[in-house]
């Protein structure tokens, strides 16, 4: 008898996939979004929530990058096999056999670089619109063609797959930016000196957010994907669970796709990149599973990233969690800044919600992963093998002056110290402009005294963790020979020339 | 406040058009921007609600060319409500509403004097206009 009860018991306390595609089937399935669930456990406890509740379901709209999807044309007469291609104006891989190619969504267009791109022309043939086709080749005897060139809508393709191999990133980090100017990145615009930050995620609505420890999910898990149904297939490059910044990688079927949920985007100064609407239902299989769809934006935490220090490992200011992100503004070195958003929560919900009709009208049933994702593996930096050069390698002593010195002894230090560049700084060492020869040989035509009247205060400058290539951008995008190098309080610490770099990188 | 673009044409150009009116209907205007050389001038100005209609008739009387309209234009089809834009804003004129939408203040946009969010939205719906 106690066995028995035992059973009944732990019976109750389960629910099997096929169980939940039987309700789906039977129009009883009870499906609430993420955000629904977590209000549910809250007002009436894990156990009634996972009674009551069979799905929930998951949303994320936001630029992935990592995206692209493969197309096969059809054989032209007589026969090409495509060795370069280019759909709009924007090239297309060819990575495969004659015929097949990869349309990749960073990819820009020759024509319209940074503001066209692969994500656009996904969107366009989505949207049904007609395409230009180029394409040339070397010839061979079964593919004589060497030539191509035509106009194609999807219809028109056998395929049109969306294949994109990293994915709907668990969490991901706030940027900002430290420097005196504007930055353009893959975070979006960055204003100078921290005044504003830019963050990605829909935080506690994120599919992976919400089964953390990958129980239902992995390869075969059919999902929502650009508003169409699609499947995981794998993990997604740069899988990275340890550090809760899971990926997937996923296909789906772009002829049923809407471009609602499918944008092509253009990150001014960075590139192009395609926003994907991507939704994950997570079946409600025990108490444990509901434990972890109750996870709250509070709960979700994410650094805080100075993206005006070029590199990989990018300085932290904080932490900070998703509710502090979502309400708009976080606090940076004491100071509250406007923090935006480059994801939309407003169509990741509509993702939740769209999957959650679907469910409820048997449109959609789940399926049980045939490998779920590894939750063990890292994510490894580059192997390089050879190093890249930094500032701080090639950094040489500054001559300084201070700005009430008289023009004819900035000059005579410019001769003793055979240097073209004398860098103004004030009793702390802090820089306050610079001027070169050839200020100063001007100064002398139009008989100038002091050296107040015509140093340059607007002065570019680097730090010696700089990435030297990041440098010499500078000094070619400002036409100037040289930059003065500071540390955090604006002390000057060196100086780099072109004459250094050119040296260096030329020799 | 109400936003507003004046226009001085040539020849009232060199006038204290503006100072005047601040002194004869002693209200504040403020001055976002504005624009002069010899050929004319455009200034976009904040008006107190109150007095508005005063002072735009003032303006309009001494030969000023009075526009008040929006100075951005959202393609709504294009906007995903991400929020790329709200950061960048200086004046308020982007906020975000309780569900994370996006909304605009036109009569507290700077425009085409501004832009600073225009190119960071990522599908290009936003437009200034003047």
């Amino acid at each position: 008898m106690e066995g028995l009860k035992l059973k009944e018991k732990k019976a109750n306390n389960k629910r099997t996939i096929s169980e939940i595609n039987k309700k789906i089937q039977n129009g009883d399935a009870q499906v609430l979004t993420a955000e629904e669930m977590k209000e549910l456990v809250d007002s009436s406890g894990v156990q009634v929530a996972f009674k009551e509740v069979d799905v929930v379901t998951t949303g994320t709209f936001g630029a992935m990058c990592s995206s692209g999807a493969v197309i096969n044309i059809g054989h032209t007469d007589p026969p090409i096999k495509i060795q370069r291609a280019w759909i709009n104006d924007v090239e297309v891989c060819h990575p495969g056999a004659a015929v097949d190619l990869y349309i990749g969504a960073t990819v820009m267009s020759e024509k319209e670089p940074f503001e066209y791109g692969g994500g656009h022309v996904i969107e366009d043939l989505i949207r049904g619109k007609e395409v230009e086709l180029r394409a040339t080749a070397y010839g061979t005897d079964c593919y004589p063609r060497t030539k191509l060139e035509t106009t194609i809508t999807k219809d028109d393709l056998n395929q049109f797959y969306l294949l994109n191999f990293r994915n709907c990133y668990q969490r991901y980090v706030c940027a900002t930016n430290s420097r005196d100017e504007i930055i353009y990145t893959y975070m979006g615009k960055l204003l100078p000196h921290f005044h504003n930050a830019t963050y990605s995620g829909a935080g506690a609505l994120n599919p992976l957010m919400n089964d953390p420890d990958y129980e239902t999910i992995g390869v075969g898990t059919r999902i929502f994907l650009g508003g169409g149904q699609g499947y995981v297939i794998g993990e997604g490059t740069q899988h990275d669970p340890g550090n809760k910044m899971g990926t997937i990688m996923v296909q789906g079927d772009c002829k049923n796709m809407n471009p609602e949920f499918m944008r092509g985007a253009s990150y001014t100064k960075y590139g192009t990149t395609l926003y994907v609407g991507m939704g994950i239902p997570i079946p409600i299989l025990n108490e444990g599973i509901v434990e972890k769809v109750a996870i709250r934006d509070e709960e979700i935490f994410t650094d805080v990233m100075d993206y005006g220090v070029p590199r990989r490992n990018r300085p932290k200011l904080r932490k900070v969690n998703y509710k502090e992100l979502k309400s708009g503004k976080i606090v940076i070195n004491d100071r509250s800044v406007k923090v935006s958003s480059l994801s939309s929560l407003k169509k990741a919900r509509t993702v939740a919600e769209t999957l959650k009709d679907w469910i409820m009208n048997g449109q959609f049933y789940l399926s049980s992963p045939s490998q779920t994702l590894p939750i063990d593996s890292t994510f490894k930096p580059a192997k390089q093998t050879r190093e890249v050069n930094f500032v701080g390698s090639i950094i040489q002593k500054a001559v300084t002056c201070v700005e009430d010195e008289e023009i004819k002894a900035v000059a005579q230090r410019i001769i003793s110290h055979s240097v073209n560049h004398v860098v103004v700084v004030d009793a702390q060492g802090k820089l306050k402009g610079i001027v070169t020869s050839w200020d100063i040989t001007k100064a002398v035509a139009e008989d100038k005294k002091i050296l107040e009247e015509i140093l340059v205060r607007k002065v570019v400058t680097t730090t010696p963790d700089e990435p030297l290539e990041a440098a010499s951008r500078k000094i070619v995008q400002n036409r100037i020979s040289a930059l003065p190098v500071i540390d955090q309080e604006k002390r000057v610490v060196g100086i780099v020339t072109s004459e250094d770099i050119t040296k260096l990188i030329g020799g | 406040m109400v936003r507003v673009l004046l226009k001085f044409g040539k020849e009232i150009v060199d006038k204290p058009i503006t100072s005047k009116i601040i002194l004869e209907q002693k209200t504040p205007i403020n001055i976002l921007a504005a624009h002069v050389n010899q050929e004319g001038g455009e200034i976009l100005a904040e008006i107190d609600s109150a007095s508005a209609q005063k002072v735009l008739q003032s303006f309009r009387e001494q030969g000023v060319i009075v526009d008040v309209r929006s100075l951005i234009e959202i393609d709504s089809d294009k906007c995903t409500d991400c929020g790329a834009c709200y950061s960048l804003c200086p004046v308020d004129a982007i906020t975000l509403q309780e569900d994370n939408s996006v909304e605009f203040d036109k009569e507290k946009c700077l425009g085409s004097h501004c832009s600073l969010c225009v190119n960071a939205c990522p599908t290009r719906g936003i437009r200034p206009i003047g």
